[in-house]
């Protein structure tokens, strides 16, 4: 292969990258990943590409490994790598061993809000009816202080009636205990506050939510939530119902008495059935 | 709202021999939250511990809730120099399980938070919620165990996966 050595750069010569050295492709959902180690000529601005082969499907990265997405199950692929700098892209390197990616994920991301200012509240709206189940995960911290006192609060299709009851378990590091709500006007995420003075603590917490489309059952979810503060804190589990049988189309997240804080940050999945 | 694949495999390791450590490196920013499912056993019966980009300080603290099949406990540690993820004992073949849930890894403004399942059908189950008090991206992942004298077994199988949100 010719090897292209003009450069942009007036002055400079900009080698581009010797093939780097292939390490080991594993098969993902409908994905492979690949290990390689690091071309030695050529850079600066580098980066890397992988291509499968067949269908020649690529992906880029700065270091290793690469996944390759958008593979087909049941079908063998090996991948080759090549460096890319400034100068251009270089060789491939050698195939990697044969890799057959599994059924594709059916795990998805829907969507996330991660928040640049304090608010009221975290919203999730038009969720998409085409999942099994939904999953919630995230970091959240309220305004309030001091001291692990706020909880973070959900509701369903903006609902705030009478129709949400939840049993929890949770343990302070110290002792255990349990409590539980029949008629509840929101679902209770658990504890989001920490003490006074960790401003870069959050508390966390993800949400399963089952069956969320279903029209003939109340809805369910199950949490696990936590805040530790060094020296305190909850970890918790949540069994939650919203006593409806309609199809889960919204999720506002709340905090019980304050605002969310900046840097607040949820993320919905939808997990195909 | 547009959907997109993720729940990515990272990286797999499976235990050939008895083995003080496991470490995930090198990784990337990509995702949101990190997620690491263990299947594991240990030659005796300390507890599995983690630690973040080769971070030996007491920057870590922990608080648990775990039950034996008779009471229910709950513990803390703080101040650490790695976050203690079990008190239920792992036991000497390989049939323990384990899933850390590393959330938003990638951030730069936040302490990391991480929450774990851990459980021995035989012995007990649990959960922790533990905390690096680090702004820094999490790049690198130490699975150990928390004296140097036990290993972890043979057959333990250790998967790193990546979750990317929207």
């Amino acid at each position: 292969m010719a090897i292209n050595r003009t450069s942009p750069k007036k002055g400079k010569v900009v080698d581009i990258p010797t093939a780097p050295t292939i390490g080991t492709a594993t098969a993902g959902g409908g994905s492979a990943s690949t290990t390689f180690t690091n071309s030695t000529v050529g850079g600066p601005y580098r980066s890397y590409i992988a291509k499968s082969n067949p269908s020649n499907i690529t992906a880029t990265g700065s270091t290793s490994p690469i996944i390759v997405t958008g593979l087909t199950e049941g079908t063998p692929y090996t991948i080759s790598i090549a460096g890319v700098n400034e100068t251009g892209t270089g060789e491939y390197s050698s195939a990697s061993n044969s890799v057959t990616p599994t059924a594709a994920v059916s795990y998805e991301s829907i969507a996330t809000v991660t928040l640049s200012s304090s608010q009221s509240n975290i919203e999730f709206t038009s969720i998409p009816a085409t999942f099994k189940h939904l999953q919630i995960r995230g970091i959240l911290k309220s305004t309030v202080s001091p001291a692990d006192t706020d909880y973070g609060y959900f509701t369903f299709n903006s609902d705030t009636g009478s129709n949400y009851s939840y049993h929890r378990f949770q343990g302070n590091g110290t002792t255990t205990g349990s409590s539980g709500t029949s008629s509840g006007n929101y679902g209770v995420l658990g504890y989001i506050v920490p003490s006074t003075g960790r401003t870069n603590i959050f508390g966390t917490f993800i949400m399963d939510i089952l069956d969320y489309v279903s029209t003939s059952k109340i809805k369910t979810a199950k949490i696990l939530s936590g805040l530790d503060n060094n020296g305190s804190g909850i970890i918790e589990f949540n069994s939650a119902s919203w006593r409806d049988t309609s199809a889960i189309n919204s999720i506002r997240f709340i905090s019980a008495t304050g605002n969310l804080a900046q840097y607040s940050s949820l993320a919905l999945y939808g997990i195909k059935g | 709202m547009a959907a997109g694949a993720t729940y990515e495999p990272i990286a797999t390791t499976t235990l050939g021999s008895n083995t003080a450590s496991v470490t995930f490196s090198s990784i990337t920013g990509t995702y949101t939250d990190l997620i690491i499912v263990a299947n594991l056993g240990s030659t005796t019966t300390p507890s599995v511990c983690l630690q973040f980009n080769s971070d030996t300080g007491s920057n870590y603290s922990m608080g648990n809730l775990y039950g034996n099949g008779t009471t229910a406990s709950s513990s803390r540690q703080s101040n650490s120099t790695q976050m203690n993820f079990n008190f239920v004992d792992p036991g000497t073949t390989v049939v323990a399980t384990a899933i850390y849930q590393i959330m938003n890894y990638s951030n730069a403004t936040t302490y990391k938070s991480v929450l774990g399942r851990f459980g021995n059908a035989g012995t007990g189950t649990q959960a922790t919620v533990g905390l690096w008090r680090s702004t820094a991206a999490i790049t690198s992942v130490k699975l150990m165990l928390d004296s140097s004298g036990p290993l972890l077994l043979s057959g333990s199988t250790f998967t790193l996966y990546g979750i990317a949100a929207a």
